[in-house]
């Protein structure tokens, strides 16, 4: 697909500091998208959320103690350079995950996927989900399923679309109206739960959108690594391994410092030297 | 009672006795055949792989089959294009263990999808930038090939070769084998190579990383090297195997030496090789994503500095040195250490790029990932084995696998008629 | 013809070759693909069109206003609904799974009545008829005061129609559940009169003071209470937390207060004294003067910083300038409440609390404590009573507190009948094996639950209560708001099941009853009786969906009476003896009270707190001894044993083992139920002379290797 000048970039801007980990964001996109489950889901390993809420901690005693809840959806990779080849979409052999090279968004048909999971091992995040089981819902149940999101079949993969079906929505809305999508008319189902309003939602090549002001995202080429584009000018704002290139729309912001540090492996010293460095710009005035 | 199958003048255990082995093997194929089935009809829930773990144990032994099964290939291409004659007394063998080793694989790989009656949008939808693609394409196409390649043995047989038009077209195969060896060699080298992409392409995943050459990360190569290297190993280590268990010597010393002299020579340089790439990932690749060496083998229950020390050391450079040396070489003792020893190393290479790449944390907030298989990934992954030796034996009983055989057993066949 | 080997091989490798030339291969394969995507086991959603309506979630207290998204007319996602006053459009998880309670494989799908040990299904006629007629006799034999009833909230027009039954029937024996509500208005009630409810305006104050309350765990109006937590962050309003654990809201906090469990009383004591001596607060200041001097001379003689510091842990100096800051905020606030405030409170703590917000001239101001009245928005007609409801309502209670309820009746009996709405104690209270035992006690128990939940499965019939998504209602917010709002609860779908409306069911069953109970309820239905009681509002509530009664602070300073505190009442002291300390520990994540948590709350909550069967405990390693993280341990109390997971965690007090409240239900949910245990189980009631309340904050324990 050509980039166009018009092409949208989504993304999402998580503020950690107001996050309280309540999970009303994981409930939310489950509820969205038709997310199955099991009877036991304590083995986070085979347990399908889209959006996960990890929790870490400052490793001090109570009561110094500080945990971050980090939640995350798909990252929404542009891969290198951000031309496209996210960590998942590279390795599909079937195409099955897409990149949209008009929205930013990383898609993943279901029907086309045929399981053979390269995709997960590809992906940093454990973004990805594999549906080891057929999806089940008590007798009854399944009468809440959405129509907008298909359930998916056993062997299958699975993640965060970025709620695609919303943007499909609002875009038909845009058409029939013969008009661009407004902010708030594409909202994802996290974003609008969360209670303490810690997610903000939208188009990162938009100026005028709320996530634009506050990632200001850096055109340029990270001049410490080439392979980083868009890094974030904000000074609280950090994106999760920025260094490995994967280039996440998914941008996260803290106070602390211990958390800013903990979205990234750094050797011993490089933190001191690394975190007052914001993107090219920032260098140049 | 099957006598007028067996070839001519071959000497080869009672059929009571050769069936009551197939059945043993026979029982554990179908306990393997027992748990495929479980996977095909209930799912992969019947494995203990999970969201960390989507590549796991038969993933590891696909990768190593298709690395030991590299000696048909590696023989091949030495036979038919570098005319080295003498290596026409084991080709059959190589070509017989390289169709048992990719048979294996594309089962496996058939097993592991969760979705295996699409598994053809692997070449409908083809995405080009995937290395799983490349290998999907090269492992289909060089199957047929060394599919080709074992037909001519299978119509030597001595009631098939009886049919005029079998006999002339195993002659005729035997004739433009060298097209087919070179189009194998080649369609090897992409596919073992796009193996090692796959891991190598993996650029969310420092462990596994590497940077390279063009579109191929270096263990693209080091992959098609190291089975290259340790396939014949492998051979040699089937042939022996064969050997005690029949009794007889099949292959003759002077093979069997230049086919592990040619093997030390790919092994030491293989290992060189590897080494370099070792030390400039752990120098340059990883910590430029932020991560020293240690953090790879140190906070876990398994993995530790011992199994790169293994692999490289243990099982690279001591066989590739056992093996260029001659003495070490042609002392059958220490040849054997060096084979098995060898195999193990390529076998735990393949491991390290697939199951320790897993269970290595990327994110500073995640943990390592341990995972022990389920009793139908262990029984699906032995599934092969037994599988291999049924092949084996049938085609050693039923076909002249071994040029050699009847001459290097003249004396022995003699002192048993007196 | 003969066929010879070559003929059969040639046939054979051209039908071969026809067939893989043929379009038969392609096609199977590409149909059997085709069948993976349509999976008859699978299902497809139907579609058509989308269309939104708006409702409130009543789950909680949070009383949060929902938007629910249909497909023709069938709900399939719920979420906050924008602009609405309490939760302007957040949700909380509970509320966003609404819809799995709606197909809940524990929901009682009809009337059910119990032979033996078993349910036996019955028509409504039946049940109606079966309940009017035992009930019947109760009164008949001039006891009608023996019908007890259990009730989960006490505010809104269904708890005044189940009062008005009780009050027509003739007993004054209702109870109710404690919450975060009842404990509020039992504090209003000592300290500023009878019928008030307290709200802390948190939105507008700029240093919050909570003595563990877990604002963001789900303490309160939970939405609200995170979204003023958001906000306070924004404003760089300070919230200092005195606890004795890291919870979310501690996490959150610019301060924590390390304290011994079970002293944040003490601590709230002894800021009072610094505030008497130090800020120079004279008595006078003090409204009210029912023994204000007895109180003071009490405090500062009793709670010295140094003593203080003795009980609480908590040093002499950071007591005096933790007070000196509070007194120096311009809108400082207490906030009293352990976890979510609702079970293992004491009166003195939460006296306590408020007597710090009365000393520093909190009440009433904008920022601070508003002591309000009821809400009153409901006209109930008068009442009809007979002569037998006259005798039997002035009677006395059979005991001051659900808690002593299940003393009473657990000893001596009591009730021969009990109805039990919106309630359940055989989870919810302590000891529930002895509420249990109390339950047995009485003869015939009426359940109104929408869930055969523990309760439910020990009653004797059960009128099944289609849930807040298929019933109009009106709810009311309070727990600790600052501000009243009335919204409109309405179906979303007809009932699923062959269940009613409580109020339907409660008013077909005064009808049965006849009399006098009949002409007390002499509507069609609920919604009309609805629609009549709350005529003052209904315009509104019925077009807007809601309606605010107040949202400022009351007018002029209440009187404050010291009375309780200046008689000095003692702490609790926890039950039982070892070298822990076990506390019950809320998640948002869990539901904790009378409502079960849905499977997707269920399968958001880390390993960290469920492990397969398990309930995974908090515990600080420095005290962990030769446990390890991860190890199955003996959990031993006064009460009882459980196994239980360890689970390391710096941020504990060392010393403190935390157990996640809201696992260890026993029903038919898999999803739900059958997952760790319940902490309740080890915990034994500890009830507070002088109010009633179980004040069993935790319990001591033992840890072993299992
Ligand atoms: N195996 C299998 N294959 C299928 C299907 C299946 O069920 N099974 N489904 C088929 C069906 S029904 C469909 S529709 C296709 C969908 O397949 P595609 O259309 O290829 O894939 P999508 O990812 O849905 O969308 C394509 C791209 O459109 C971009 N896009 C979004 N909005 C705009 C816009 O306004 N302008 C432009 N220029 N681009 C935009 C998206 O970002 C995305 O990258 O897949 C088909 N392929
Ligand atoms: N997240 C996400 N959502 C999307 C899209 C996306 O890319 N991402 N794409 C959108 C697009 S372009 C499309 S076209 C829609 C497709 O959305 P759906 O129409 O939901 O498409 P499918 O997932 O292909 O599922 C179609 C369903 O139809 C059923 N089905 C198949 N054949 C028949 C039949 O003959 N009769 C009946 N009754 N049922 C049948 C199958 O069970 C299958 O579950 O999804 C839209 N929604
Ligand atoms: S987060 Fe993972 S799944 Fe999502 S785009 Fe990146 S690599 Fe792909
Ligand atoms: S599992 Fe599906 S999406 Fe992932 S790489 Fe394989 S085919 Fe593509
Ligand atoms: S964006 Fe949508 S799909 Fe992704 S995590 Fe949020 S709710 Fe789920
Ligand atoms: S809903 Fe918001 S506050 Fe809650 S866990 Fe998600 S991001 Fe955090
Ligand atoms: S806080 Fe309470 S009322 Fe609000 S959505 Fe959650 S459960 Fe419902
Ligand atoms: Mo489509």
């Amino acid at each position: 697909m050509i980039e166009n000048k018009k092409a949208h970039k989504f993304g999402m801007v998580i503020d950690l500091d107001k996050c309280t980990g309540c999970g009303a964001c994981m409930v939310s996109c489950m509820a969205e998208n038709n997310v199955p489950f099991k009877e036991d889901e304590s083995n986070k390993k085979d347990s399908i959320t889209w959006m996960r809420v990890y929790r870490l901690t400052n490793g001090k005693s109570f009561p110094e103690t500080q945990i971050a809840y980090i939640p995350r959806p798909c990252q929404h990779c542009g891969g290198i350079g951000d031309h496209g080849h996210s960590p998942c979409v590279s390795v599909c052999p079937a195409t099955a995950t897409d990149y949209g090279y008009d929205t930013g968004i990383v898609s993943q048909i279901y029907t086309r996927c045929f399981g053979c999971r390269y995709c997960m091992g590809a992906c940093p995040y454990h973004a990805r989900y594999f549906n080891w089981w057929d999806p089940k819902w008590p007798e009854g149940m399944e009468n809440y399923l959405s129509p907008n999101v298909s359930p998916r079949m056993r062997g299958v993969v699975e993640k965060c679309s970025f709620c695609y079906h919303r943007y499909q929505l609002a875009r038909e809305q845009a058409i029939v109206e013969d008009r661009e999508i407004e902010e708030m008319e594409y909202q994802t189902a996290c974003t609008t739960a969360c209670p303490a309003g810690a997610i903000v939602f939208g188009d990162l090549n938009n100026p005028a959108h709320k996530v634009h002001q506050i990632v200001k995202p850096d055109p340029h080429p990270d001049p410490l690594n080439h392979k980083v584009v868009g890094k974030s000018r904000n000074p609280k704002v950090f994106r999760l391994l920025e260094r490995l290139g994967t280039n996440t729309k998914v941008y996260y912001m803290s106070d602390r410092e211990w958390v800013r540090k903990a979205g990234d492996n750094y050797l011993k010293g490089e933190w001191e030297n690394v975190k007052t460095h914001h993107g090219a710009s920032s260098s140049h005035g | 009672m099957d006598d007028a199958l067996i070839p001519e003048g071959a000497k080869r255990c009672g059929f009571p006795t050769f069936m009551i082995g197939i059945v043993i093997v026979g029982a554990v194929l179908l306990w393997g055949v027992y748990a495929m089935f479980l996977c095909w009809f209930k799912g992969l829930n019947q494995t203990n792989m999970n969201d960390y773990y989507g590549f796991a144990l038969w993933i590891w032994a696909d990768l190593a089959v298709i690395a030991v099964g590299g000696g048909a290939f590696f023989t091949g291409l030495l036979k038919y294009i570098f005319k080295v004659d003498e290596l026409k007394n084991i080709i059959n063998f190589a070509v017989i263990i390289g169709f048992i080793c990719y048979s294996s694989a594309l089962l496996i790989l058939a097993i592991d999808i969760g979705q295996p009656l699409r598994g053809w949008f692997i070449f409908w939808h083809a995405n080009v930038h995937s290395m799983l693609t490349e290998v999907a394409f090269c492992l289909s196409c060089y199957f047929a090939v060394l599919t080709i390649e074992f037909i001519p043995n299978i119509l030597e047989n001595r009631q098939a070769n009886k049919v005029p038009f079998f006999h002339h077209l195993a002659h005729n195969m035997h004739g433009v084998m060298a097209v087919f060896a070179a189009t194998g060699a080649f369609l090897s080298f992409f596919h073992q190579g796009s193996l090692g992409g796959v891991a190598g392409v993996m650029f969310g995943r420092p462990f596994a990383y590497r940077e390279g050459l063009l579109i191929w990360p270096w263990t693209f190569f080091l992959f098609t090297w190291s089975a290259a290297a340790f396939g014949p190993c492998f051979t040699l280590l089937v042939t022996k195997i064969t050997e005690i268990i029949t009794g007889k010597k099949l292959v003759g010393d002077k093979t069997v030496h230049l086919l592990a002299k040619i093997s030390g020579w790919m092994i030491t340089t293989y290992i060189i090789a590897k080494i370099i790439d070792t030390i400039y990932w752990a120098w340059v690749t990883v910590p430029s994503m932020g991560f020293k060496l240690s953090h790879f083998y140190s906070n876990n229950g398994f993995y530790g500095y011992w199994i790169l020390i293994t692999e490289v050391i243990l099982c690279g450079v001591v066989p590739g040195l056992l093996l260029i040396n001659k003495s070490t070489r042609e002392n059958p003792a220490t040849r054997t250490i060096a084979i098995i020893l060898g195999v193990i190393g390529v076998c735990l290479n393949r491991w390290v790029m697939v199951l320790q790449i897993m269970a290595v944390p990327v994110m500073s907030f995640d943990t390592w990932a341990l995972y022990i298989p389920s009793w139908q990934e262990v029984a699906t992954t032995i599934l092969p084995v037994a599988y291999g030796i049924i092949l084996i034996a049938v085609a050693y009983r039923y076909l002249p696998v071994f040029p050699q055989e009847l001459e290097l057993n003249k004396s022995a066949d003699a002192a048993a008629q007196n | 013809m003969k066929i010879d080997r070559r003929s059969f091989l040639g046939l054979g490798l051209g039908a071969a070759a026809g067939i893989a030339l043929s379009p038969v291969g392609v096609k199977l394969t590409d149909d059997s693909s085709i069948w993976t995507q349509n999976w008859p086991w699978t299902p497809v959603p139907e579609d058509g069109e989308i269309t939104y309506d708006r409702s409130v979630c009543s789950l909680c207290p949070g009383a949060c206003g929902i938007s629910v998204r249909k497909i023709n007319g069938r709900p399939v996602k719920i979420e906050g609904l924008d602009d609405y006053p309490i939760n302007n459009g957040g949700a909380c998880l509970h509320g966003i799974s609404g819809l799995q309670y709606l197909y809940d494989p524990a929901r009682i799908k009809t009337p059910l009545k119990k032979t033996g040990n078993k349910f036996e299904k019955i028509s409504w006629d039946e049940a109606i008829a079966l309940v009017a007629q035992t009930l019947g006799k109760i009164r008949e034999s001039g006891t009608p005061e023996s019908l007890g009833l259990i009730t989960g909230a006490d505010s809104g027009s269904m708890a005044q129609l189940f009062a008005r039954f009780m009050d027509a029937f003739g007993s004054p024996n209702t109870y109710t559940m404690p919450s975060l509500e009842s404990n509020l208005a039992l504090t209003a009630a000592a300290l500023h009169g009878a019928d008030r409810r307290l709200g802390f305006d948190l939105d507008h104050s700029d240093f919050i003071l909570s003595f563990g309350a877990a604002l963001i765990e789900g303490w309160g109006a939970p939405v609200a209470c995170i979204q003023a937590n958001a906000s306070r962050c924004e404003r760089k309003a300070k919230l200092v937390q005195v606890d004795y654990r890291l919870s979310n809201t501690a996490n959150t906090a610019d301060k924590i207060i390390a304290v011994k469990p079970g002293t944040e009383a003490d601590l709230a004591l002894g800021l009072c004294a610094v505030l008497l001596t130090k800020a120079q607060i004279s008595t006078g200041r003090l409204f009210g003067d029912v023994n204000k001097f007895a109180f003071a001379t009490m405090v500062v003689k009793e709670y010295t910083p140094a003593k203080v510091e003795a009980i609480t842990g908590v040093k002499a100096a950071d007591i005096e300038a933790l007070a000196m800051e509070f007194i120096k905020a311009k809108a400082p606030v207490a906030v009293p409440g352990k976890g979510r405030g609702d079970v293992g409170q004491s009166l003195r703590e939460f006296a306590a609390v408020q007597t710090l917000n009365a000393l520093a001239g909190r009440l009433n101001k904008e920022g601070g404590v508003f002591v309000m009245g009821p809400a009153d928005y409901l006209n109930f007609p008068e009442n009809v009573m007979d002569e037998v409801a006259e005798k039997g309502a002035g009677k006395d209670q059979l005991a001051g507190s659900v808690n002593e309820l299940v003393d009473t009746l657990e000893k001596n009996g009591g009730l021969s009948a009990l109805f039990i709405y919106n309630a359940n104690p055989c989870y919810v209270l302590s000891n529930p094996e002895k509420v249990k035992a109390a339950m047995d006690k009485v003869g015939f128990k009426v359940s109104f639950s929408s869930f055969m939940d523990e309760t439910a499965l020990r009653s004797d019939v059960i009128l099944p209560a289609s849930i807040f998504l298929e019933r109009l209602e009106d709810v009311v917010s309070g727990a600790g708001l600052a501000k009243t709002v009335v919204g409109l609860c309405r179906p979303m779908v007809k009932p699923v099941f062959d269940t009613k409306h409580p109020g339907d069911a409660l008013i077909l069953l005064a009808q049965a009853m006849g009399h006098s109970i009949a002409q007390s309820f002499a509507w069609e239905s609920y919604d009309s009786c609805l629609g009549e009681v709350a005529e003052k509002i209904w315009e509104n509530l019925s077009g807007d969906g809601y309606v605010v009664i107040d949202d400022r602070p009351p007018a002029g300073t209440p009187a404050t009476d010291f009375s309780f505190l200046a008689s000095g009442p003692k702490a609790a002291e926890v039950m039982g003896e070892g070298d822990y300390t076990l506390v019950p520990v809320d998640k948002m994540r869990l539901a904790g009270g009378s409502m079960a948590s849905s499977p997707f709350a269920v399968k958001t909550v880390s390993d960290k707190v469920i492990s397969g069967k398990y309930s995974v405990v908090e515990i600080n390693p420095a005290t962990a001894g030769a446990l390890k993280d991860g190890d199955v341990a003996v959990l031993k109390t006064a009460m009882g044993t459980a196994k239980v997971k360890i689970g390391f965690n710096e941020g504990i007090m060392p010393g403190v083992i935390g157990m996640p409240r809201g696992l260890g239900h026993a029903f038919n949910n898999p999803y739900v139920a059958g997952k760790g245990v319940n902490v309740n189980d080890l915990i034994g009631p500890v009830i507070e002379p002088g109010s009633g309340l179980d004040a069993a904050f935790g319990v001591k324990a033992t840890l072993s290797k299992a």
